[in-house]
């Protein structure tokens, strides 16, 4: 368990933005951070439908349950979080 | 006394060399301060100055346009044009002083370099009268805004913000410690009097000077014209050196540090001309667009002077072209959200009269970079201002040292590598290739986020951080250029609409 910081780029944002989470956190977890800074500040809320996380360029996402540590993501790389 | 003219002494006075005897010529001239490696050593004599002048000559006429300056500065002091004029105007003179100053100052010990370290007498000499150029912009343009540090605080940045590391001064450092004052002195010529100084500073001073007139602002308008005629001269420089080195086998060499400079000069422009010329400059006086400006004095202009020496366009043209259109919108999105962390106040720019007008120049912004700011206004007229600035901070990149932004759903993505160990970041793969040139001179330098993540910055929060640019401490930091009343007409609509 430790902070990893990540870079992470909400689909409609217009800036990469630092999101620090932990290596124990879910992508669940991961997109539901990311969106702090973007969604509804920078991109529009979209009720009901869910945030789905990416290696950037991957065609399919991780699985929502899978941890940081688990997909084996590395200090400051860059996630696509998207709604499904 | 009578005076021979400069014609009958001119060509003999520049001519004058020694050769050294108690040293050898790579002890008097250093390669990695000199540079023009492979170059014959009988080719510096030729260099063939495009302009020629004497020190009595540029006297007299520095004196006059210092005159001419300093006459208009003072016969319009009391017209009161702080109060008067829109307040992204006064944005445009806040952001433009801090940004140049200090840096002019840094170009008189660039020019103060090839008077020791040229190679060629003939540069050396004229390089000379480039320093004292320099040395006059970084006076007068301190000297200028010091009227205003009293109407307003933010004005005392335009001696403190190179001081500070403030995330724009960062950037600008980055660059101008890039191609002004860490290459040897043939490099530099290319990199900064020819690249910098010929294609973008025509359109910082000539550009903003016709929206300064327009304005109302002669005084600006007077001040960056007087500049620019000194930057038109001392920007020639570079070019015999071009010359030399494509007659000598080393285009190649050549066309690469034209590249990189370029697109350096280019990146760092779209927040010191872009957002100005397309958000600051009240609509009603705008005399075009940054793209339209880009077009007439970079790619038709500049252009020019490349093919004229036998040059290529950059290789990554493509890329370029496409980057005029989009790149400045999106560090105007990041530059207003994170407007504290700003020296001046940044207009919006974004009224439905101002999107009209974007949506003109700039087909589909409304579809790409108008839906963030329908986002922000949405907040902005419902009161959610703790919505209206981020709570984290951009990815920076590690060239540019600006924000990584790209059009909302289309051009936006990371560009990274792994270099011995640490991730960099860039804002595009022309900032990936020229870190991937030269690793060794970029890899050590830490950017706002590395040093954020490695605890240079405490707390580590946006407080933190803007305490560590120096906002609030060195000077104020920004808030809205028109303290929100741009967003009127928004709330007349909502009132309207329900």
């Amino acid at each position: 368990m430790a902070l990893i910081p990540l870079a992470a780029h909400v689909d409609g944002d217009f800036v990469l933005k630092l999101v620090q989470v932990d290596t124990d956190h879910t992508m669940d977890e991961v997109a539901a951070a990311a969106a702090v800074n973007a969604v509804g500040i920078h991109v529009p809320e979209q009720p009901g439908r869910t945030m789905r996380v990416r290696k950037q360029g991957a065609a399919a996402p991780y699985e929502r349950t899978d941890t940081v540590e688990k997909v084996g993501l590395t200090p400051t790389e860059c996630v696509e979080i998207y709604f499904e | 006394m009578a005076l021979l003219e400069r014609s009958q002494w001119y060509d003999i006075a520049r001519s004058t060399e020694w050769t050294p005897r108690y040293v050898t010529q790579d002890e008097l001239f250093p390669p990695e301060l000199s540079g023009g490696e492979g170059l014959p050593d009988d080719i510096w004599a030729s260099y063939d100055e495009p302009y020629k002048i004497s020190y009595r000559e540029y006297v007299d006429i520095q004196r006059q346009k210092d005159a001419g300056a300093y006459s208009v500065k003072a016969a319009l002091e009391r017209s009161d044009l702080y109060n008067k004029a829109d307040p992204g105007w006064i944005s445009i003179l806040k952001e433009h002083y801090a940004a140049v100053a200090l840096v002019e100052y840094g170009a008189s010990f660039q020019e103060s370099r090839f008077i020791r370290w040229s190679k060629a007498p003939g540069m050396r000499n004229m390089a000379t009268f480039g320093m004292l150029d320099e040395i006059r912009h970084g006076q007068i343009q301190l000297f200028f805004p010091h009227e205003y540090v009293n109407k307003d605080r933010q004005f005392e940045w335009s001696h403190a913000a190179m001081w500070s590391d403030n995330w724009v001064a960062l950037g600008a450092r980055h660059f101008f410690d890039d191609v002004m004052m860490t290459r040897d002195a043939l490099s530099t010529s290319i990199f900064a009097n020819f690249s910098f100084e010929t294609g973008f500073t025509n359109l910082q001073f000539i550009g903003l000077s016709g929206d300064a007139a327009n304005a109302g602002d002669f005084t600006f308008s007077k001040l960056i014209q007087s500049i620019q005629s000194d930057e038109a001269r001392h920007a020639q420089l570079g070019t015999p050196l071009l010359q030399m080195l494509i007659e000598n086998g080393q285009k190649e060499e050549a066309q690469k540090k034209i590249d990189i400079a370029f697109w350096r000069s280019y990146r760092l422009f779209t927040i010191l001309s872009g957002i100005p010329m397309d958000y600051y400059v009240p609509l009603e006086v705008r005399e075009a667009s940054f793209k339209e400006f880009m077009e007439e004095w970079i790619v038709t202009q500049f252009m020019r002077s490349l093919e004229d020496l036998g040059l290529s366009k950059p290789w990554y043209w493509d890329i370029f072209i496409r980057d005029i259109s989009e790149h400045h919108h999106g560090q105007q999105l990041g530059t207003y959200s994170w407007r504290p962390t700003l020296w001046w106040d940044p207009a919006a720019g974004v009224s439905p009269e101002e999107r009209d007008w974007l949506e003109e120049k700039y087909p589909g912004w409304n579809d790409t970079f108008g839906k963030v700011w329908d986002v922000m206004i949405d907040n902005f007229v419902h009161g959610r201002t703790e919505k209206t600035v981020p709570g984290t901070l951009p990815v920076i990149c590690n060239v540019s040292q600006l924000p990584i932004v790209g059009t909302p759903s289309q051009t936006l993505r990371d560009i990274s590598l792994v270099h011995e160990g640490r991730r960099y970041h860039f804002a595009s793969e022309v900032d990936k290739w020229i870190f991937e040139d030269d690793p060794e001179r970029y890899r050590h330098h830490k950017n706002l986020v590395d040093r954020f993540l490695g605890g240079d910055i405490q707390p580590a929060d946006l407080g933190g951080a803007l305490e560590y640019m120096g906002l609030g401490r060195v000077g104020p930091g920004g808030d809205d250029a028109h303290g929100f009343a741009w967003l009127d007409s928004y709330r007349k609509q909502l009132a309207t609409t329900g």
